[in-house]
């Protein structure tokens, strides 16, 4: 392979990572969106206190992969406990109040991290077998990377397998068409939405252990993947599982690639991409409410 | 009868004590005041759209920042700029930004609207930083010249000293609310409620739904340029912080805690939210942790916020005195 196709290759496969961790995190956003109907701001402080957690047990047990499965379980179980006593309770003010609701958990969780943490910079390390790279057709990858992508396709598989062949799956998309209706018909409706926040947030979970080893552990860690996410959101249309994936891709190539071609402009690109398609069609891709 | 002078004493303690403020509090403090004055005008500009016409924002903090760059850059770059007109600058370019983004936000409401608003907020931020040779990166803009106010040859009115400048913000951000409050109770500020209250049925009553979101939100911004013009002349330092989300959540923060809806509840929450800084500070770095808990606090048990919680209060001591009444009238 020549040069320039193997740095086309390069950029492609870190977009494609990037693309996938930003969908864990916004398929967890439109979920609870789709079925709750709340905006929850605090996604990406979830995000950032998995990883933290994430730091946590590898400090203490050494193994990353401990971490890979504790670090998200317990973040869900914060967002369940944020559902089931804070949101639940204000949901019937109405959808403002839980917006503001929101804000005022991720104020708490970007804070009590700081108090819990300190501000600076700590480093994952990923274990022996993900370290390094792998030679493929004459090409150079890192292994951590392709991990990435391979364990979203698998979340992602799963979740559509879940979503789309059971039983399960009928009944959350039952109740994110029309939940009241879902409630009527005998379904624990307060229960399932727990769940799906509790989903949700070990998406954002799962995604933020990703992260931790490539880009360290800092308070600011939430800042880009979480305008990203809300962007893939808005693009992708609320509540639309499809359009996230989508649109993450598009980011997370746009991304990569932007910074390969037109590096000054790369941080706004996504921006621009947005508004073009709210022009175009203000519920985005496959949106059908705002 | 009781009441109506009761109301003129509030007036008239609150006018004195603002007026006197400066004499007897020392520069610090008033300080403070002015930091405050700034943000519920801010906060009241929110409102008109949060509270009036029911549209949610989560880049308020745009119109502000663009208030205090047109400011800033005129001052610094336009030789002997009056002290007026650079306020005036400050208000057209919330207007130029307002009117550019109208056509796209005015269609939308509800989720799309707040998070179109983050969107483009951060858009103006990462913009910000990026555009260094007009806006200074991360440094910002500062040290530019502060004009005196006056007419030349006549008087003239030092802006740099902390007194004058704060009599200046007070009564411009006096009128400013003044002209926000007569904005509410005309039958513009009702077709503005009643959007809020039924979008659908306004439409068929025959007034237009979309431009008069539209004018409202160009007015917000207006109002909202305002305090960021002050906010630049106050600090001689625009940085790309005052675009930043905090500042977009800043009067969220004020305005649910002292009363969506009400004229005086984000006067409320910025007044509030300033003595709990103030206390705060002194024994935290941690201040957002505790608006933060405040918020939720807020949210959970009074959701209607100061003014509902005075609203309560009113309506306990009525209750009370009509019993007294009826007790009366029984015996």
């Amino acid at each position: 392979m020549d040069p320039t196709t193997a740095m086309y290759v390069a950029q492609g496969i870190h977009g494609l990572a990037y693309g996938m961790m930003l969908f864990l995190v916004a398929s967890g956003l439109t979920l609870i969106f789709g079925m709750m109907g709340i905006l929850n701001i605090a996604h990406t402080a979830f995000f950032m206190l998995s990883a933290y957690f994430c730091y946590q047990v590898v400090a203490m047990t050494g193994s990353f992969w401990l971490a890979l499965l504790i670090a998200p379980v317990a973040t869900a179980l914060v967002g369940i406990i944020v559902e089931r006593y804070f949101l639940r309770k204000v949901h019937a003010a109405g959808l403002l109040s839980e917006l503001t609701l929101t804000i005022g958990v991720m104020f708490v969780i970007m804070e009590l991290v700081k108090v819990f943490w300190g501000t600076e910079n700590l480093t994952v390390t990923v274990p022996p077998l993900l370290q390094g790279l792998i030679n493929v057709g004459g090409l150079e990858y890192s292994i951590y990377r392709l991990f990435i992508i391979a364990m979203s396709f698998v979340v992602l598989i799963f979740l559509a397998f879940i979503l789309f062949k059971t039983r399960l799956g009928m009944v959350v998309r039952a109740a994110v068409s029309d939940a009241d209706m879902v409630n009527v018909l005998g379904i624990n409706v307060p229960f399932l939405f727990m769940g799906v926040f509790g989903v949700g947030t070990w998406l954002a979970g799962l995604a933020g252990v990703a992260i931790a080893p490539i880009l360290t552990v800092f308070p600011g860690l939430a800042d880009q993947m979480g305008m990203d996410a809300f962007i893939v959101v808005i693009v992708g249309g609320f509540g639309s599982l499809g359009g996230a994936l989508l649109v993450s891709l598009i980011s997370g190539f746009l991304s990569s690639y932007g910074v390969q071609f037109i590096s000054q402009l790369a941080p706004v690109l996504m921006f621009i991409f947005m508004a073009i398609v709210l022009i175009i069609k203000p519920v985005g891709f496959f949106g059908e409410r705002e | 009868m009781m009441n109506r002078y009761l109301k003129w004493i509030v007036w008239i303690v609150i006018v004195a004590s603002l007026v006197l403020c400066p004499i007897f509090c020392g520069m610090y403090f008033t300080n403070v005041v002015v930091t405050f004055a700034i943000f519920a005008l801010f906060a009241v500009s929110y409102n008109l759209l949060l509270g009036f016409v029911g549209l949610f924002s989560f880049g308020h903090a745009m119109y502000f920042g663009a208030g205090a760059y047109a400011t800033a850059l005129a001052l610094a770059h336009i030789e002997g700029c009056p002290l007026l007109l650079s306020l005036l600058i400050g208000i057209l370019g919330s207007l130029a930004l307002a009117l550019l983004l109208i056509p796209i936000v005015a269609r939308l409401s509800h989720s799309a609207f707040a998070m179109i608003h983050l969107a483009f907020s951060m858009l103006l931020y990462v913009l910000a930083l990026k555009l260094r040779n007009i806006t200074g990166g991360e440094d910002g803009i500062g040290g530019f010249p502060i004009p005196s106010l006056g007419i030349p040859g006549v008087f003239s009115l030092d802006m740099t000293d902390f007194t004058t400048f704060y009599y200046f913000a007070m009564i411009v951000i006096g009128i400013s609310l003044w002209v926000a409050w007569f904005i509410t109770k005309t039958p513009f500020g009702q077709v503005m409620v009643s959007i809020r209250e039924n979008t659908m049925r306004v439409g068929y009553m025959g007034f237009k739904v979309t431009h008069s979101k539209a004018v409202a939100y160009a007015l917000s911004a207006c109002f909202a340029g305002i305090a960021g013009s002050i906010y630049a002349l106050f600090n001689d330092l625009v940085s790309a912080d005052c675009l930043h989300i905090g500042y977009s959540f800043a009067p969220i923060l004020m305005t649910m805690v002292g009363g969506v809806g009400t004229f005086l509840g984000p006067i409320f929450g910025s007044a509030i939210f300033a003595v709990i800084e103030e206390i705060t500070v002194r024994y935290t770095e941690r201040v957002e942790l505790v608006n933060g808990i405040i918020l939720i606090v807020v949210i959970m048990y009074f959701p209607y916020g100061f003014m509902g919680m005075i609203g309560l209060i009113k309506r306990k001591i009525l209750e009370k005195q009509l019993a007294a009444a009826a007790a009366e009238g029984r015996s």
